[in-house]
């Protein structure tokens, strides 16, 4: 399991993720010198699906913690089961029971709700999980910050319980949109890897194994198309996903090839923003489809 | 799991190469990386022989993927580390030296492009000279005082290049003034204790619903709006170097030009080299030097290009020296929409500079009533004090 970079190319294709010995690379190093990955790319390039891949490559629990703006530790870490703890209150309150001891008692692991970081923390699995940090440019410098220090020691204090230290340390993987610039801290705790949109070779392979039932020849056409595509100044380049999507689309609606009237029925499978949709319009379809057909 | 001291004592792979021919030739490495303006630190250097001890060394790839995993932290340093790659690694330089994947093949059109204006002769300075890397640093550091307080526009081509790198180092320290929440809050979502006892009361006194409380973030957003016409020339190439160091430091900035139009240039600023980023300028603004009509530009943004971008989170900050061939009524109501829905409106006037300026000019003087700050804006002080000025509007 990851003991060679030959080993990582060949298990992740197993899993139907399709990547350069670049990556393969990457993942070992980190994977052995027990340092975060840290992945940036545009969206839908495939930066999330890397840790979920892991996971199933190395036999272990996925434990993922979605970042958003406004996250902070305790959302990230854990929470204290208020509600539980004022039951309880309630329910001793007629019993015999010292209150000092039902006091304590509250504030032990049965009432701690376990947010992800904490969960990876706390794991006694055999294999140590994947710890997925996804879209870690969405929180803010604070959590930045708290973030290193807990990928400094892997360990975590809770005023009332003491402090958990992570028996064997997850395997970390950073995700980021790069929609602004992380932290340096945060950067040269990990090894990085810039992830781009894939080649048309890359694409067309990546279609065909993710999409079973497509024609090669629509197959062709599609990553043509979206190699097209990704050249042209829209708001929101598509990205892999949004082949695959198209692709699934495609296969479902019965189409074989790629005509005007087709495109401009899927075209919601490629462009999300209205603005982009009504700047491709039907000339610039038709003479897009004529360069990749 | 602790990281290893790398143990350089075990023998290589392979008897061609030698520990301390390699170790040296890495420091070196390190060195021009650090040259060409890579942030490479001994810490990384220390990180790169641990992971070579992982790999086959002799595997040109592996080698590649190795360094450049430890060395890179930034998308704009890969074509940088790439030509330093080829050039220091390679005897021969090859135009496809790795294999693909490892350079970003299929990445940003333009990516390569970027590759063409470096400066060799340092790359090759760097690889002869045996003296210490302070020595090699450029000059223009030593009266920086003097630098952040020289005006723009007297600015020689010398001097342009280490100006640049001062703006670009001022941007993080606002964007980090402008994003520190309003209040610090490690709690996160809070119990309202006092909400949950009162609807205990519909309930008997039981505590079955849980009221939550949640501290206010509140959190600035920017929307820059910069004069490009004839009148700006002076200003204008620092200035955008400023806007674009901002808009790749920081979340929600939104960045027009304009001068008889109004572009939105926020998507063309992003991340890519500054060069690539006024080629695509260039591109989009289609009069770069005209005259200015400020109101009718205010009015496209309010009605239509920057609809739904300005409110109550929104700074919102116009760069221009007033210099205007439209209607001053029209100016005047389109500063009084925009100053009733955003949080506060900067004037940045680089003519304010100047002791002997006095605003007489009409558009300066129909804009006024309507700005919340008047600021200069025509040394690298100004736009530090612009910073300070952020600040405290975020802690507001």
């Amino acid at each position: 399991m990851l003991d060679s970079i030959e080993e990582i190319l060949e298990s992740m294709r197993r899993e139907k993720y399709i990547t350069d010995r670049a990556m393969a690379v990457t993942i070992y190093l980190a994977y052995h010198l027990g340092k975060p990955l840290l992945l940036e790319g545009e969206a839908g390039v495939g930066k999330t699906e890397v840790g979920k891949v892991l996971a199933r490559v190395m036999g272990t629990n996925l434990i993922r913690l979605q970042c958003y703006e406004g996250l902070d530790a305790s959302h990230a870490l854990y929470e204290w089961n208020y509600a539980k703890q004022i039951l309880t209150i309630r329910l001793e309150e007629g019993g015999g029971r010292p209150r000092e001891e039902v006091g304590r008692s509250l504030f032990s692991e049965e009432y701690i709700i376990k947010r992800p970081l904490l969960e990876a923390i706390s794991s006694d699995s055999l294999v140590p999980p994947v710890l997925l940090i996804d879209e870690v440019d969405r929180s803010d410098e604070e959590f930045e910050a708290f973030l290193l220090e807990v990928l400094s020691d892997f360990q975590i204090t809770i005023p009332e319980i003491g402090t958990l230290t992570a028996k064997q340390a997850p395997f970390v993987v950073v995700t980021s949109n790069r929609t602004r610039e992380l932290h340096d801290a945060l950067k040269r705790r990990c090894l990085y890897l810039w992830i781009p949109y894939p080649s048309f070779e890359r694409e067309l392979e990546i279609v065909l194994t993710k999409v079973p039932g497509i024609k090669e020849t629509l197959a062709a056409q599609l990553c043509r198309f979206m190699q097209e595509v990704r050249r042209m100044d829209f708001y929101k380049r598509p990205g892999i996903a949004e082949t695959l999507d198209w692709a699934s689309a495609l296969v479902l609606l019965g189409r074989e090839e790629l005509g005007r009237e087709t495109v401009e029925e899927t075209l919601g499978c490629v462009f999300k923003y209205y603005e982009d949709m009504r700047r491709f319009g039907g000339e610039q379809i038709a003479s897009l489809l004529e360069r990749v057909s | 799991m602790l990281r290893e001291i790398p143990n350089l004592e075990q023998p290589q792979a392979t008897p061609d190469l030698h520990r301390e021919d390699i170790l040296s030739n890495l420091v070196v490495f390190c060195r021009l990386l650090r040259e060409m303006g890579l942030h490479v630190t001994t810490g990384k250097l220390i990180d790169v022989c641990a992971s070579l001890k992982h790999i086959q060394i002799t595997q040109k790839q592996d080698f590649y993927c190795a360094l450049r995993a430890n060395l890179v932290s930034r998308y704009e340093e890969l074509p940088i580390f790439d030509a330093a790659f080829r050039a220091f690694w390679e005897k021969a330089p090859q135009p496809e030296a790795v294999d693909d994947g490892c350079c970003g093949d299929g990445g940003e059109p333009g990516l390569s492009s970027e590759v063409g204006p470096l400066d060799l002769t340092s790359l090759e300075a760097a690889v002869e000279e045996d003296g210490p890397p302070e020595e090699r640093l450029l000059p223009g550091y030593s009266p920086l005082e003097m630098l952040t307080q020289k005006d723009f526009s007297t600015f020689c081509e010398d001097e342009v290049a280490t100006l640049r790198r001062l703006i670009a180092r001022l941007a993080p320290k606002i964007a980090t003034a402008l994003s520190r929440r309003r209040k610090v809050d490690h709690r996160g979502a809070e119990l309202d204790l006092r909400r949950s006892l009162r609807r205990s009361l519909r309930h008997g006194g039981d505590i079955v619903e849980l009221m939550r409380r949640r501290r206010k973030v509140r959190k600035l957003k920017l929307v820059l709006l910069c004069d490009v016409s004839g009148s700006m020339d002076l200003y204008t190439r620092f200035l955008i170097q400023f806007i674009y160091a901002l808009q790749n430091e920081l979340r929600g900035v939104e960045t027009f030009v304009f001068s008889t139009r109004l572009t939105r240039i926020t998507q063309a600023l992003r991340h890519r080299g500054m060069q690539q980023s006024l080629q695509e300028l260039s591109r989009l603004v289609p009069q770069w030097s005209g005259g200015t009509n400020i109101g009718a530009c205010l009015k496209s943004f309010n009605e239509e290009i920057g609809r739904g971008l300005v409110d109550g989170r929104t700074v919102v900050i116009i760069i221009s020296d007033g210099w205007d061939r439209g209607e001053t009524e029209l100016l005047a109501e389109e500063m009084r929409r925009l100053h009733s829905k955003a949080h506060k409106l900067i004037w940045l006037n680089p003519l304010l500079g100047s002791p002997s300026y006095q605003p007489l000019c009409k558009g300066i003087r129909a804009a006024l009533p309507y700005s919340d700050y008047f600021l200069p804006a025509h040394n690298l002080e100004s736009l530090l004090d612009l910073g300070r000025t952020l600040q405290g509007l975020s802690r507001a």
